[in-house]
């Protein structure tokens, strides 16, 4: 479409409510947050160089209650971005193209439980 | 007989910079389809509303529209089933508009032309028809009902960020020939949606299968299609 035609076609009326399109946008939204999350990573564990007292230090402030409820909305993002991810290689696999959306709730209750687990871990350090 | 406001969205490039929506009281009666709402508006209020139609009875797809939130045909939408008193019609989204509800289908088309979708015959044409079994007959179900409304095209968003995107019509007929057992193209038809314009850019969200009016699974379709050009490169399958 051109430029003219992108601002009379009727494109605020066309976000579909669909299931598949949200799960495709949380897909999205989480793989950037992890490849985001992989440069701070290696950043973090690249300040070893100066030292294991300095690194240690560093670590320490991962106690931080915030710190550790980022780290819980990590654990959220990889489970969220790995399950899903399983769901669309079955649907590449022919598996499931029909009931993409009781596969997609499956999923999401094995990551809901699997998260319940790190959050029972990780909310004493948050409150 | 009940009153029912028709919302429609309306659009003259010759004379409005930007679309607006205008109403439209209409006395609906019995089984009135949409598709008939509009007639109605036509010919006894404006007679400059443009829209798309041809059949009425839900087969040929030139009345494909986005009506209160749906992917719809406006024929085959009974206005009194809807059970509201206020009926949006819009235009299909995120496709360049002509006037009004007309789209241009210019683009949608091309592509459609670009998979070949014909039955290609290598072999001499035998003298009597080509027979099928039922068993191969079963599976030109699904995709031989498409009616090319366009529905699918206009709710992809793998479309809407692409638009040397095949796109999903295009694919389930691509699918359709593919996988007809009288279809003797080979590889033939393969460069046309083995790439990244072609099934590789679906990237399974399924809209397509939710917007179908005729209620169609292009999803399926273009999953085939990807394992079958597994199967054809990596393990010399013929399909």
């Amino acid at each position: 479409m051109s430029a003219k035609d992108r601002e009379t076609a009727n494109v605020g009326s066309g976000l579909w409510k669909g299931l598949g399109m949200w799960a495709w946008l949380l897909f999205r939204i989480s793989g950037l947050i992890l490849v985001g999350y992989l440069f701070v990573h290696v950043w973090v564990i690249s300040q070893g160089r100066a030292g294991v007292d300095e690194l240690n230090d560093l670590f320490d402030l991962f106690h931080h209650p915030v710190l550790v409820f980022f780290e819980l909305m990590l654990v959220a993002a990889v489970l969220y971005h790995a399950l899903n991810g399983v769901r669309i290689v079955l649907m590449d696999l022919g598996v499931g193209i029909r009931q993409h959306k009781t596969v997609f709730w499956a999923v999401m209750v094995v990551a809901a439980a699997t998260l319940a687990v790190f959050a029972w871990q990780a909310l004493p350090s948050i409150f | 007989m009940s009153d029912i406001t028709f919302h429609v969205k309306r659009f003259d490039p010759a004379v409005d910079k930007a679309p607006y929506y205008q109403d439209f009281v209409v006395p609906v009666e019995g089984s009135m389809t949409v598709l008939e709402a509009l007639f109605d508006i036509q010919e006894k209020q404006d007679g400059s509303l443009a829209f798309r139609y041809c059949c009425r009875s839900s087969i040929c797809g030139s009345c494909a529209m986005y009506i209160n939130g749906r992917y719809r045909l406006a024929c085959q939408t009974n206005v009194a089933h809807m059970g509201v008193p206020r009926v949006t019609v819009e235009p299909l989204p995120h496709v360049p508009l002509v006037r009004d509800l007309v789209w241009d289908m210019e683009d949608f088309f091309v592509k459609y032309e670009a998979i070949k979708p014909w039955l290609i015959r290598n072999s001499a044409l035998p003298d009597t028809e080509i027979t099928q079994s039922p068993a191969e007959r079963l599976k030109l179900n699904m995709p031989i009902d498409c009616i090319l409304c366009a529905a699918c095209y206009s709710s992809c968003p793998s479309v809407w960020t692409e638009e040397n995107y095949l796109g999903p019509a295009a694919l389930l007929k691509a699918y359709r020939f593919e996988v007809d057992s009288r279809d003797e193209a080979g590889r033939e038809r393969m460069p046309s949606w083995d790439n990244e314009r072609g099934v590789y850019r679906c990237h399974t969200i399924a809209n397509c299968s939710e917007a179908c009016p005729k209620e169609l699974n292009p999803t399926e379709g273009i999953q085939w299609l990807k394992g079958s050009a597994v199967r054809r490169r990596l393990l010399g399958r013929k399909k």
